[in-house]
């Protein structure tokens, strides 16, 4: 699937055995978006001509030469990938510290706002720290919230919240970051009027 | 049953997608909606005074309105498609029946504008489209939190067939679909029913072969 990161888009992918792997979102032959194409065993295939790379970002097969082993100088370019509680964190260069661990949350849902960071950090009125954005809602739950900014002000809101939590506290989490949302961009269409 | 039917029209193919899924056989009477105008014909206004396809016609019965269609073939082959009959899960359906026309107009419109070059305001009709899909996300959504994959239960009713169309031709319309986890899965639940049949923008969801085999003295 695409996904963006700041240092632009991506093909997220997760092979046959489990192991979730990025790489940037072209492939190396014709510049199609890896994105498109497909996940076969161990292995990220491009939809354009099959050309097909393994995690580390190395082409494993060239259909139209089926006799070839494809050069190593032909690679994708990748990036480090580390999973942890339901959450897939992506590197953006060479990784120096470890992904937070954020125990005893559960991933509820993904969505985008049409909101800077700054803004959701202002309505949320807490700032995004190493670990996300704590938000004390005004049902008194608490909500994580991880912000991964978009292109053209969006933002994209993973929301976790405690892993005991029932299924209607859930349900009443998943309705309050709709109003949240619904505010920021509120917000966010006025500040860019005025 | 006749269905005055046109390939590229999704509320057209709600009713044959209904069909297939519940295994009706249906007499489809094409109708050159574009560049025709047939559904404005004096034969199609006598059968449909709103001038709008599809049309199902079974001896005296003539239905105009979609979500009837989809009531009809499943109160007569599969009653399991109409959910299970208690209060709320009847009422879930009916709401999303209803809701679906909002899907019609706003991104159906905005596909139209697109694609047939309809006159409309094509940022305020994108607009309404993205409102309609994040509802049916948020829906999608609790239902998850519920347990259940579909609109109104566990396993798929009238409800998802009335929605799915326009959602998965959205993009024709200029409204992209990535920021909906919920409703691409919901989406691939569907394309891969038993007996679910394609229209052009909306295939069926494949099955990955294994890898061919080079093919020998080739390379």
């Amino acid at each position: 699937m695409p996904a963006r990161t700041p240092a632009g888009p991506i093909a997220l992918w997760r092979s046959q055995s489990g192991h979730a792997a990025a790489s940037a979102d072209r492939c190396p032959h014709r510049g199609m978006r890896l994105s498109h194409g497909f996940v076969r065993g161990e292995a990220l295939s491009c939809i354009y001509h099959g050309w097909s790379y393994a995690r580390p970002g190395n082409c494993l097969r060239i259909p139209a030469h089926p006799g070839l082993t494809p050069p190593e100088t032909i690679r994708v370019a990748t990036h480090e990938v580390e999973e942890s509680g339901g959450v897939i964190w992506v590197a953006v260069g060479e990784p120096t510290i470890q992904p937070p661990r954020l125990e005893g949350l559960a991933p509820l849902r993904s969505l985008t706002a049409h909101a800077g960071i700054a803004v959701l950090e202002a309505v949320v009125g807490a700032k995004a720290g190493p670990e996300g954005l704590v938000w004390q809602a005004q049902n008194s739950q608490e909500i994580r919230l991880l912000l991964v900014p978009q292109e053209d002000d969006h933002t994209l809101i993973h929301v976790l919240l405690d892993e005991k939590s029932s299924a209607s506290q859930r349900v009443a989490a998943s309705r309050a970051i709709e109003s949240l949302r619904r505010t920021a961009e509120y917000l966010q269409a006025k500040g860019i009027a005025s | 049953m006749k269905l005055y039917d046109y390939v590229l029209s999704p509320s057209c193919y709600k009713v044959r997608l209904m069909a297939a899924l519940t295994g009706v056989k249906l007499e489809i009477r094409p109708v050159d909606f574009h560049p025709g105008a047939e559904h404005r014909s004096p034969e199609l206004m006598a059968l449909n005074p709103a001038g709008s396809i599809p049309i199902l016609e079974d001896d005296d019965l003539i239905l105009t309105e979609s979500a009837a269609m989809l009531v009809y073939l499943a109160a007569q082959a599969g009653p399991e498609w109409l959910g299970s009959g208690t209060p709320e899960q009847t009422a879930r359906v009916q709401q999303w029946l209803s809701f679906s026309h909002r899907l019609t107009a706003s991104l159906g419109g905005a596909r139209l504008h697109e694609m047939l070059l309809r006159p409309g305001d094509i940022a305020k009709l994108q607009a309404q489209g993205i409102a309609a899909l994040r509802e049916l996300e948020s829906g999608l959504v609790e239902q998850g939190l519920r347990g259940m994959r579909f609109l109104a239960s566990d396993r798929p009713t009238v409800a998802d067939i009335a929605c799915f169309p326009y959602v998965a031709l959205a993009p024709d319309g200029g409204v992209p679909l990535d920021p909906y986890p919920g409703i691409r899965l919901w989406s691939r639940a569907i394309r891969g029913l038993e007996h679910f049949i394609e229209m052009p923008g909306i295939h069926r969801l494949h099955e990955l072969k294994s890898e061919p085999d080079a093919e020998p003295g080739e390379a």
